[in-house]
């Protein structure tokens, strides 16, 4: 038995290397996400400007009035939450369909696990130039034709840059449901398989079976899945920014803000800008939490 | 279980082979494109390669230096592919190195040695997932400068830890959390210190954990197309995303998706040998996470 003061000892050595443990990761995310995003916060009280003669003045919540009452910023705000609801179903959808595809074992299922996988693996910051110039062709090549007749029928039917948009969601939602689906088999496996047994030994019926037993043992995986696509829809839309050098019709709140900070050069409007999507991801975060992470089990 | 009709078989097999179609179509278009030469490539059945050439992908390699003649210097700009080639070998593995170090060392703090609020501290380092990075590279640019570090590599090897971090301390956290406590108390008895414990039992187990949190750190770290072009300025010290951002797609569109192939297939091979210790990772971190 080991006595009690020794014991407390250890466990104070113990926690001093916790926290020494622990320190390069929280000084390496204070330094490259904490500093900027409290400049940023900072930035969107002021009048920053690298346009501007002399300081930045402190303007209050100005930048953020001024948002809210330009219509761009509602129409930008209408995209960004068709865009994110839009894909994120579509990823859980296909995601979750790829996973129960995969979960019985069956001849060649290796392949197609790896097929499935690829999607995601395959190097998206190259990929997503792949995509965007296969569907938007800047040159001739044998396709062109053919998709620019596509291009021209949905422009007609949405508007000029419909066709460029749709090809960014398609491009968000291949990657997306390969990651999905991924995570999601992971999740499968973690359930005990006495669970599905015997959900298959109460009901015949396989809808009334995925819709009581399947979705509800999956639900905190299907919220972690939803909430990394939908945090990273937004870096993808960052991406498609830079290979269209900004023409982009349909703005969603993060491209319109990079658009504000780099051509128009405000950097107090683009800071509030990007800064409205913030209670919305914490609210994403915090149904997570919810599900995934409750504070019931901090006890144990 | 009775042996499943064979229609729903059928089924099955339709919707795994639409599946993988879904999935697999746009890269094969990808690779087929690389292969072709530039008349087929505007006259050639955009499905198919009837003469399969690796002319784009040696093109990539034999434009470092002077440009062909004096139109050429117009329209040929020479590019450093291989400095391109090394420079991403080193992030991507840098990166992932320096993200598995950091998470497993705050993963073990949190999920082992549980200081007071460790399960908050989890929640807190998840959550700067939430951060928007919009514009947050302006405000990063004055942290790289501050630290002389601009047009340099060593730059993203910063900056790429942290796209992945977040979830990777998130699921060794819990990883480790799940671990029984008699695994370590054992050696610990013996006189063994928690250093030797961790080196010769813990880390030996978690082989998968860190399959998986690598894997994903690479998946995050080749996503990335803004970082590299906004904080890597010339040519030779640029990865082959910051690279090939630079092309001008209407002079050479086949070279870049030559290079485009030439960046996916290592990263492809690596992770399809890991996939499989991917999955068990995930799983093992996820195990009671409900």
């Amino acid at each position: 038995m080991i006595p009690v003061a020794a014991r407390t000892a250890q466990r104070h050595r113990d926690v001093r290397n916790a926290y020494l443990l622990l320190a390069p990761t929280l000084l390496l995310l204070a330094g490259v996400l904490g500093y900027p995003l409290g400049w940023e916060i900072w930035t969107s009280f002021t009048s920053l400007s690298p346009l501007q003669e002399g300081g930045a003045t402190f303007v209050g919540l100005e930048n953020y009035r001024r948002q809210v009452s330009d219509p761009l910023f509602w129409w930008a705000a209408t995209v960004t939450v068709t865009y994110a609801v839009v894909t994120t179903v579509a990823k859980l959808a296909l995601g979750l369909g790829f996973a129960l595809l995969l979960v019985r074992p069956f001849r060649g299922r290796t392949l197609v696990f790896l097929a499935i996988f690829l999607p995601w693996v395959y190097p998206a910051g190259v990929s997503v130039m792949g995509w965007y110039w296969g569907l938007n062709p800047p040159v001739i090549t044998a396709y062109s034709i053919f998709l620019s007749q596509i291009k021209h029928a949905v422009d007609d039917v949405f508007g000029a840059g419909a066709w460029a948009f749709l090809s960014v969601i398609l491009f968000n939602i291949w990657r997306g449901s390969s990651f999905v689906g991924v995570l999601l088999l992971a999740g499968i496996n973690a359930i005990p398989p006495e669970l599905f047994e015997c959900a298959a030994l109460e009901s015949k019926s396989p809808w009334r079976r995925f819709w009581l037993v399947t979705v509800p043992l999956l639900k905190p995986f299907l919220a972690l899945g939803a909430f990394l696509t939908l945090t990273s829809a937004f870096a993808d839309l960052a991406n498609v920014w830079m290979l269209t050098a900004g023409r982009i019709v349909f703005p969603v709140i993060g491209t319109h803000a990079y658009w504000l900070a780099i051509k128009v050069g405000e950097f107090g409007a683009a800071s509030a800008l990007s800064l409205t999507l913030v209670p919305f991801l914490l609210a994403a975060l915090f149904i997570l939490f919810r599900y995934f992470d409750p504070p019931e089990r901090d006890a144990a | 279980m009775n042996p499943r009709p064979w229609w729903t078989k059928l089924g099955h097999a339709g919707l795994l082979c639409l599946a993988a179609a879904f999935c697999l179509f746009p890269i094969y278009l990808m690779l087929v494109q690389a292969l072709k030469t530039p008349v087929e490539d505007v006259f050639g059945n955009p499905l198919i390669v009837r003469n399969p050439t690796l002319e784009n992908f040696e093109e990539l390699f034999e434009r470092e230096g002077g440009a062909r003649g004096f139109v050429g210097d117009a329209l040929r700009r020479d590019f450093p592919f291989l400095d391109w080639l090394a420079n991403t070998l080193f992030v991507f593995a840098g990166s992932v190195a320096a993200t598995l170090v950091l998470s497993v060392a705050a993963g073990y703090a949190l999920g082992r040695l549980k200081p007071p609020g460790f399960a908050w501290w989890r929640r807190a380092i998840f959550a700067t997932y939430v951060i928007p990075q919009t514009i947050l590279f302006i405000p990063l640019y004055q942290v790289v400068i501050a630290l002389g570090l601009d047009d340099n590599l060593l730059a993203l090897l910063l900056i790429y830890p942290t796209l992945a971090l977040p979830f990777c301390v998130w699921m060794l956290s819990s990883y480790f959390l799940l671990l029984p406590k008699e695994i370590e108390e054992a050696a610990l008895i013996e006189g063994a210190s928690r250093a030797t414990a961790f080196f010769w039992i813990i880390l030996p187990m978690s082989r998968p954990v860190l399959v998986a949190a690598g894997i994903f750190t690479l998946g995050s770290v080749a996503s990335d197309f803004m970082i590299a072009s906004v904080f890597l300025l010339t040519g030779q010290n640029q990865t082959i995303t910051a690279g090939l951002g630079t092309f001008d797609v209407a002079l050479d569109e086949l070279a870049a998706v030559a290079g485009v192939n030439l960046l996916a297939i290592p990263v492809v091979t690596i992770s399809a040998i890991f996939a499989r210790g991917y999955v068990r990772g995930l799983t093992a971190s996820m195990l009671e996470g409900a």
